[in-house]
């Protein structure tokens, strides 16, 4: 039982992060309508540049995050007007292509820059372990879960209940439209990008401080994990991305404990396609009918 | 149209031709000139990439010995010259370098720092006449095709029974858990002899966890289950880098009085968590080689190569040297260079190295003595000294 709770926890952990990631591809993806494969990578730039602005310049924790969530914004902005804008009308493969086209690029760039060798992640952020009757955790993981739900409330606040993220629901129901009753699509794209990215900082973080190490290729396995995550509880739909996010997380920890660390992502893609068979548009996804 | 440019083409051609021709008689005084031609050395691995750790020091200790053979006077009056490729330790890297290594004029060859790559190398070095001695490729079936292949490091299964053989006769344990990588063989290969030989010695195996290549990045689960255990030896045959992951993650939640125990593929483990090396505490390496050694040759080796490269010699820096200098004594029994002769000079010969006394079998593996380091706070010291 204790063992279950353990794995349960590191599981909602992992999901945790997943879930932050997974976000970034929702929106952009429900918004812009394209799949941006380079959105792990912008993870990994988050990494460097916490790595960057603790150890190298010897930043307060505070101004390493701000920092970090400062590049990683500025980076996904930067994406979107040099690689997506100029195809915004062209057709969805080449986009797709560019974005990863663009995810080779900022791995090579960081290989360039930092070499190949891994990087520890600063622990600015010291935790230690909790003990909560007979299981004990660590403190680590419990902040990422407290990060995710805050930044979880924040965003539905902000789709909800703000002009803002009104705006970039009608851009998502229907781009023409929205232009037509003046909302600016291409501002609320590159806002799209920029939340996007900044979760991904924060996710960087959680990421640093749970699992150390940072490598140039750090971002792939979790951004095709967290985007797996998106399609599983529909893409384009927020609660959908977190549902799936904390699913993912949660499964795969769980085969890995019960089942063997080698059949672990086998699983957590064999549940991906039995969901997709039962629910095609995933668990929270929308049915979308095509008009004829 | 079209004759014309062929004409244009074949005139080229005869160009290109003439110009090779005339590039090689330039070449050949300069090498002649002097006394003697020099005796070609090769030897390949990573310099770049994940594992260049391995391939620089075994590149370092190789040099050092380069160094101090030519300074003495060569091997038969020839002095030694290196061509050190690097592969990023990929075995199809590795083959073309081997072959770039022939081109230049090879005559003796340190085959290459990983078991994949040397693997491939040795296959297809098969017809040559040529000794291959690869001074850290451990996997076991890797020398098996060609029978001018041999090694200066211990070989996997021979590893994990000495391992085995070692936490029993320092009375360490008598109940372990595992923890090794299920894709990479020489992880697979120590692990499997290693159990072989506990079953035979009677020391239990309470509990065996395993990652891979796509899940090295979180060891939360395994940590839970060996925690579970409850053992005071976990066995970890698997390389630094990952063992760095683990290791770290593993900080503070296992007792004092736990020890991690693992192989070669450890070395470099120190370098890897730098950012806090308390973090490698309580681990222990099996090792042919402890840079404080009382012994003399060991000293002196450890001593050389700290002026030369400001940092102290693993074992992958001794298999090195070790190798330049049995491939020395091979070739002044055997009389040349010719793998044949050579091969069968290695099989008669005694090296006493900085990684222990030497002697080869025909299947090219070679049996010395085993220690064990232990890090505490950043330093390395010899078990039980």
């Amino acid at each position: 039982m204790i063992e279950f709770i353990k794995t349960l926890i590191s599981g909602l952990g992992l999901g945790s992060i997943y879930a932050l990631i997974a976000l970034g591809y929702t929106m952009v993806y429900g918004i812009a309508k394209m799949l941006n494969f380079a959105h792990g990578d912008v993870i990994m730039v988050g990494a460097y540049a916490g790595i960057v602005a603790f150890t190298s310049a010897g930043l307060p924790p505070v101004f390493t995050v701000f920092l970090s969530v400062l590049a990683c914004t500025l980076l996904g902005i930067t994406i979107e007007h040099f690689a997506y804008k100029p195809l915004r009308g062209a057709s969805s493969l080449s986009v797709l292509i560019t974005a990863i086209g663009m995810s080779y690029l900022l791995q090579n760039l960081a290989l360039m820059i930092f070499g190949s060798q891994q990087k520890a992640y600063p622990q600015y952020i010291k935790l230690g372990q909790v003990s909560i009757g007979p299981v004990t955790v660590d403190g680590i993981t419990l902040l990422t879960l407290g990060v995710t739900a805050c930044i979880m409330v924040g965003m539905s606040f902000f789709i909800n209940r703000t002009k803002l993220g009104k705006a970039m629901r009608a851009v998502a129901e229907d781009r023409g439209a929205a232009e037509l009753m003046g909302i600016s699509v291409d501002r609320t794209i590159a806002l799209t990008f920029a939340i996007g990215s900044a979760l991904a900082a924060v996710a960087s973080m959680c990421y640093g401080l749970t699992y150390v190490y940072i490598k140039p290729t750090t971002g792939a396995m979790p951004g095709i994990k967290a985007f797996t995550a998106a399609v599983f509880g529909g893409i384009g739909s927020l609660p959908g991305a977190m549902l799936g996010g904390i699913a993912l997380g949660v499964i795969e920890q769980m085969a890995k404990t019960y089942i063997s660390p080698l059949w672990a992502d086998a699983i957590v893609f064999a549940v991906l396609v039995l969901v997709l068979v039962v629910r095609p548009t995933g668990l929270l996804g929308k049915e979308i009918q095509e008009k004829v | 149209m079209k004759k014309l440019l062929s004409l244009v083409l074949a005139a080229m051609m005869v160009m290109s031709l003439a110009a090779c021709g005339g590039d090689k008689p330039a070449s050949t005084p300069a090498g002649t000139e002097g006394t003697k031609e020099t005796l070609k050395i090769g030897g390949i691995g990573p310099l770049t990439g994940d594992y260049a750790n391995y391939g620089i020091s075994v590149k370092q200790g190789v040099e050092q010995a380069v160094k101090e053979i030519n300074a003495a006077g060569g091997i038969a009056g020839q002095q030694l010259e290196l061509s050190f490729q690097d592969s990023q330790g990929d075995p199809e890297s590795a083959v073309n370098a081997y072959g770039k290594l022939l081109d230049w004029g090879m005559k003796l060859s340190l085959g290459c720092v990983f078991s994949g790559e040397t693997a491939t190398v040795v296959a297809a070095a098969k017809d040559d006449d040529i000794l291959l001695l690869t001074p850290s490729g451990s996997s076991d079936k890797i020398l098996e095709s060609n029978d001018k292949a041999f090694r200066v490091c211990f070989n996997d299964s021979y590893q994990g029974v000495v391992a085995a053989d070692f936490i029993k006769d320092h009375k360490l344990a008598d109940k372990v858990a595992v923890l090794y990588q299920s894709d990479y063989d020489y992880s697979v290969g120590l692990y499997e002899a290693f159990k072989g030989e506990c079953d035979k010695l009677g020391i239990a195996i309470a509990e065996v966890q395993t990652f891979t290549e796509g899940t090295k990045t979180d060891f939360t689960t395994q940590i839970n289950k060996l925690l579970a255990a409850d053992v005071k030896m976990i066995f970890i045959p698997i390389y630094a880098e990952p063992a760095s992951t683990f290791l770290t993650q593993a900080k503070g939640k296992f007792g004092d009085d736990v020890y991690f125990f693992g192989a070669d593929g450890l070395d470099g483990i120190l370098e890897k968590v730098a950012q806090d090396v308390s973090i490698a505490n309580n681990v222990l390496m099996l090792t042919p080689f402890a840079a404080d050694s009382t012994e003399a040759n060991v000293q002196a080796f450890v001593k050389a190569y700290q002026e030369a490269y400001k940092s102290t010699p693993d074992q992958f820096a001794a298999d090195g040297y070790d190798a330049v200098y049995a491939l020395k004594a091979a070739m002044e029994k055997a009389g040349s260079s010719s793998g044949a002769a050579m091969a069968k000079a290695m099989t008669e010969i005694e090296v006493a190295g900085v990684t222990g006394t030497m002697k080869w079998t025909a299947d090219g593996n070679t049996q010395k003595k085993a220690m064990a380091i232990i890090y505490k706070d950043g330093t390395g010291s010899l078990f039980g000294q």
